[in-house]
């Protein structure tokens, strides 16, 4: 009952009380006082665009890997295991290298040709 | 020698690899696949020779293990890798067909380069303990494929393969991802030995753990094709340039088994859930059966078939699995071991096939079984090998597909014995019985049909290198077809 | 090596030569007749020394665990089955000579010997795993065979159902085979070793119940294999549409696989299994002889009547087996041999027919007796030797089967009234074949053309099987007395 009650009282409350308001066409457009938008809202990109981007989020990432190794890097050091933990990160940023060669070679990083 | 530096050596190579395609003159730059090939030879030989006997269970961090299965595994991943570099090299002209013609931008390089990543890969999962490193090594191999399999750009085909490949895969990643949290929620570790003390407890929830388990054999077995996860295989098979069908159905299937094998079997040794576990891969084992061998029949397309035969592959290699965790009742090679074996001939016979495959793909440009009409009288030596390779894909006595089944058989039926699942052996023979029937249309297309008119009997041109990899796998699948002992020893 | 290892792997040897380059049909012929010299120094040996043990062992060990060895040796079975196959071989390779329209014919020659030395393998292996691989080394090249160089219109299906069959077949024989070895073999150490498997008389470490569930997969298997009613349907026609060499080798020679093996491992190894199904045995081979006897007086093509004789007198074999004595099996040994020669000579002389004739519809020929008169003769011999008339050594292995049915027999036991239902089996195979002969050679020449007689290089092998069917048949003492100590373990 209740629940039924409450229900209908809501939405009849909502019909009463939830007029909208006028329309025009300032009003529906997105930005009621801004410029107004020119063109599709979803324009093409180049797709050097997208490889730009996807280069950058890889080598962020990757950079990012490298804060926790050089925090704890210490207490490596301590326990007498730097060598270790110095050439797998030479290794890593070895393949990071290849990696950025590869891309800078190929041309992915010129955004002339 | 550690054994780590087996995988820190096949990166390097591909490094190398990757540095000759950037900087290397036109010239030197064929000799990729070349330094590929002589690079995975020698990493072999260390891993033969200078690596410590694999008796022993080295373990590092607790997260990378050195025993007999890993040195095996990492052994078939860099021969599966060395005949697909071969096979790559074949497959070249097509290659370029569906690229570009111009050496440098058809990427021919980096399709030599890749498989060594995806190699480096497969021998990291052959050493995984470790359900985290089981996962970062089954993504560096996965993404190797997502490109491997959608490089013939100008394709249609492969495109398509490509993107099924790249959405159903990262879907089963969700699910073992997943799979991993709920197991390691449950116990509270992602070491695979502390699990299986953690699940031999008492105390255990069975219905997480279960779910835990259903989830993880979802991941994995999209890897290794089992039904219901195996909705990718044929298009993406099909769709796949042949040295990548070959390299999918052989490395990362087997790569997938051994991870398979540690993760169940974990699960199977807990009491508390052994009997509804083995029930779910009984059930998943006969839908594999069934599926794999009829879907089979109908296949026009080779790739197809034989992508519907690896399904069937698959549903023969899991019968063994039941017997996990009931050591010491099984006579002859334990469950490990068949599976193993059986895996091992399995690429050898599956890479023979795709290696004459690739040769009659460059001549004839067809991949249905057309193509392989009069192949009995344009090329003799090509028919023979390609009716070995078949042959023991079928099983039949006196090759490696045989004593690999046989095995298989061998300890299904004392499973049934034990526990009365006859239903399994049941439809394992109906499947190998199909089997023949599917097979034996590869031979009949490459012997009785075509008649080929006196100016067509020209030989195949095959490269010299691919006609010595044909020749020793030839060589191979006989040999063990009649001394199983040297590779059985390898997996016991 | 020994002797029987070179006579298998001679053989093998020629047709990987022939595939090397070598000339086919030589090398064939070389083979071929060193086999056959060979088989019969293997023969005279064993007659010398008596065919209770086995003899010219060899083995190497592949594996250890489960213990597997590649092994050869021969007792008097194996020794006169070795004989047939050599035989039969020599005759196969010596009669292929028409057939070879298509191709090369190195497929042909290659095919043509890896069946016999399958056959070979299968029938000297000491080893079970090895028994039953030879045997399936066979499927591959008579599925090309049937397919490439067979004749009629049915050719592609028939060879699809012979291999479907056969593979089907093979794979429930594996089946019981690796259930037999898991539960016989003794504990802790795993063995394909037929003779480490044979339990010590008396005490068998099966129970009844047992025994008689892996038995049955073994009956069934090496039912298909033998064209056991109602697993039959797939010889006749595939008979009819093999090559000739095919036909002879596959009826005389391949089929006997799974009576062998019968004899070899599931009686003595499944003696209670076998009492369980022995009614079921028995109703089945009388299928064979009396259904399958009435199919084959209806034939209406002398290719097809011949095939569906072959099936038929399997049940003769299965009576023999069933008879569980060693006269019973000494005469079904005796009659696998007298059938495999009878069988292959008509084969022979049938794909001589069809090569000359452009029908093998029995009612369309005729009178051609007057033409070929040696064809005429040789092949009344034959069909009279089909039959089981006394001085052929198929009357004698039949007599020797019925007899022996009747040994211990105190009263009629189902076996017996099995044996006298059997025996009408005789009837209907003087009727079919009397009356196939009459038509096609005697009477009115129905056409015009008249056919030549038999060629020369046929002639020899003809009158070798003729030969060695009537020198059994009046001393099958030579065969019979190296079989009977055999079977001591019932």
């Amino acid at each position: 009952m209740i629940a039924t009650g409450f229900a209908v009282t809501t939405l009849l409350l909502s019909v009463a009380l939830g007029k909208s308001a006028r329309r025009n066409k300032i009003k529906d457009s997105p930005y009621e006082c801004g410029m107004l938008p020119i063109g599709e809202s979803q324009p093409r990109f180049s797709v050097k665009f997208y490889l730009v981007a996807m280069l950058f989020v890889i080598f962020d990432i990757e950079v990012v890997f490298m804060y926790p190794w050089a925090l704890t890097f210490r207490d490596f050091l301590a326990r007498d295991q730097a060598a270790m933990v110095f050439w797998s990160m030479s290794g890593f940023v070895g393949i990071l290298l290849v990696a950025y060669l590869y891309a800078l070679k190929k041309g992915a990083l010129s955004w002339e040709s | 020698m550690l054994p780590y530096y087996l995988e820190i050596c096949v990166v390097v190579l591909g490094s190398l690899m990757l540095c000759m395609e950037l900087f290397a003159g036109r010239r030197s730059r064929a000799k990729i696949a070349m330094v590929g090939v002589a690079g995975l030879g020698v990493i072999f030989a260390l891993l033969m020779f200078a690596v410590c006997s694999p008796g022993e269970d080295l373990q590092y961090w607790g997260i990378y293990h050195f025993d007999k299965w890993a040195a095996f595994y990492k052994g078939l991943a860099l021969i599966s890798t060395l005949l697909v570099l071969v096979m790559a090299r074949e497959f070249a002209p097509v290659f370029k067909h569906y690229t570009s013609q111009d050496e440098e931008k058809s990427g021919i390089g980096e399709f030599y380069c890749l498989p060594i990543f995806v190699c480096s890969g497969l021998m990291w999962m052959a050493s995984a303990k470790d359900l985290v490193t089981i996962f970062v090594s089954l993504e560096l191999v996965t993404m190797g494929f997502y490109v491997l399999v959608a490089f013939m750009r100008r394709n249609v085909g492969s495109l398509e393969a490509g993107v099924k490949y790249l959405i159903l895969g990262a879907l089963s990643t969700g699910f073992l991802v997943y799979g991993i949290a709920w197991t390691f929620g449950v116990s509270g570790t992602f070491n695979l030995e502390e699990l299986s003390v953690v699940l031999a407890g008492d105390d255990i929830p069975s219905a997480p753990v279960m779910f835990a388990f259903a989830l993880l054999i979802a991941g994995i077995g999209f890897k290794i094709a089992v039904v219901p996860f195996q909705i990718w295989v044929p298009d993406v098979y099909q769709g796949a340039a042949m040295p990548v069908t070959a390299y999918l159905s052989v490395a990362s299937k087997a790569a997938g088994f051994i991870v398979f094998l540690r993760v169940v079997d974990p699960f199977l040794a807990a009491p508390s859930i052994r009997e509804p576990a083995i029930y779910l891969m009984v059930f998943v084992t006969c839908a594999t059966l069934i599926y794999g061998n009829l879907a089979a029949i109908a296949q026009k397309n080779i790739k197809r078939l034989l992508a519907y035969s690896s399904i069937a592959h698959a549903g023969f290699l899991l019968m063994a699995l039941p017997a996990l965790g009931a050591a010491g009742t099984i006579a002859g090679p334990g469950p490990e071991s068949a599976i193993s074996f059986y895996l091992a001939g399995y690429l050898l016979m599956t890479l023979l096939c795709f290696l004459v495959l690739t040769v009659v793909r460059v001549a004839t440009n067809g991949e249905d079984l057309t193509a392989l009409e009069g192949l009995g009288k344009r090329s003799p030596f090509l028919a023979f090998a390609m009716l070995v390779g078949v042959a023991s894909l079928a099983g039949i006595p006196l090759t490696v597909g045989f004593f690999g089944k046989f095995f298989l058989f061998n300890i299904a039926i004392q499973n049934a014995m034990q526990n009365g699942l006859w239903i399994v052996v049941f439809l394992a023979v109906l499947g190998a019985a199909t089997g023949f029937y599917y097979y034996f249309k590869i031979i009949r297309a490459m012997y009785w049909e075509g008649s080929v008119s006196e100016g067509e009997v020209t030989g195949l041109k095959v490269g010299r290198l691919a006609m010595l990899a044909i020749i020793l796998l030839v060589v191979a699948v006989f040999f063990f077809g009649i001394f199983p002992a040297p590779l059985l020893g390898l997996t016991l | 090596m020994t002797i029987i290892d070179l006579i298998i792997i001679i053989p093998i040897l020629a047709a990987v030569a022939i595939g090397c380059g070598g000339s086919a049909r030589v090398l064939a012929l070389a083979a071929a007749w060193a086999n056959l010299l060979l088989g019969l120094v293997v023969f005279v040996t064993l007659v010398a020394k008596g065919g209770d043990e086995m003899h010219f062992k060899s083995s190497w060990v592949l594996l250890h665990s489960p213990e597997l060895t590649l092994g050869f040796a021969v007792d008097g079975m194996s020794g006169v089955l070795v004989l047939l196959t050599v035989i039969v071989t020599f005759c196969a390779v010596r009669v292929s000579s028409g057939d070879l329209g298509k191709g090369s014919g190195k497929l042909y020659y290659i095919s043509l010997l890896l069946i016999a030395a399958g056959a070979l393998g299968a029938f000297c292996a000491t080893d079970l795993f090895f028994f039953y691989a030879f045997h399936e080394l066979a499927l591959i090249p008579t599925f090309l065979m049937i397919g490439i160089y067979g004749n009629g219109r049915e050719k592609v299906a028939t060879a699809w159902k012979i291999t479907i069959y056969l593979g089907v077949g093979s794979l429930i024989l594996l089946g019981g085979l690796i259930a037999l070895y898991v539960s016989l073999s003794p504990p802790g150490a795993p063995t394909f070793d037929i003779a480490k498997l044979a339990p010590s008389p008396g005490e068998h470490p099966l129970s009844a119940e047992v025994q008689k569930w892996i038995f049955l997969p073994l009956l069934v298997g090496f039912g298909i294999l033998v064209s056991l009613f109602p697993f039959h349907s797939w010889a006749a026609p595939a008979y009819a549409a093999a090559p000739t060499p095919v036909a002879m080798l596959h009826a005389g020679v391949l089929k006997k696989f799974g009576l062998y093996g019968m004899l070899r491992v599931a009686m003595p190894l499944l003696p209670e299994g076998f009492e369980a199904w022995k009614g079921l045995l028995l109703v089945l081979l009388l299928g064979n002889i009396l259904y399958v006897g009435l199919v084959t007086i209806s034939q209406r093509y002398l290719d097809r009547m011949i095939g569906n004789s072959s099936v038929m007198h399997m049940g003769y074999i299965f009576l023999g087996i069933a008879c569980c004595n060693s006269i019973g099996w000494g005469g079904a040994v005796l009659m696998m041999f007298a059938h495999g020669i009878s069988i292959a000579l008509l084969f022979a002389l049938c794909g001589s027919l069809r090569e000359r004739l452009d029908t093998l519809e029995i009612s369309r020929l005729g009178g051609l007796g007057g033409s070929m008169p040696f064809l005429a003769v040789t092949f009344g011999f034959a069909a009279f030797a089909s039959i089981g008339l006394p001085g052929f050594a198929n009357f004698a292995s039949e007599i020797t089967i019925f007899f022996a049915a009747f040994k211990d027999a105190g009263e009629m036991g189902i076996l017996q009234v099995a044996t006298i239902l059997a025996l009408w089996g005789v009837v209907i195979s003087a009727v079919y074949m009397l009356r196939a002969y009459r038509s096609i050679f005697q009477g009115e020449l129905i056409g015009e053309r008249y056919p030549a007689d038999l060629a020369q290089s046929m002639r020899l092998p003809v009158v070798l099987m003729i030969v060695i069917l009537l020198l059994t048949g009046f001393f099958p003492n030579i065969i019979l007395k190296l079989l009977p100590n055999l079977f001591e373990v019932l």
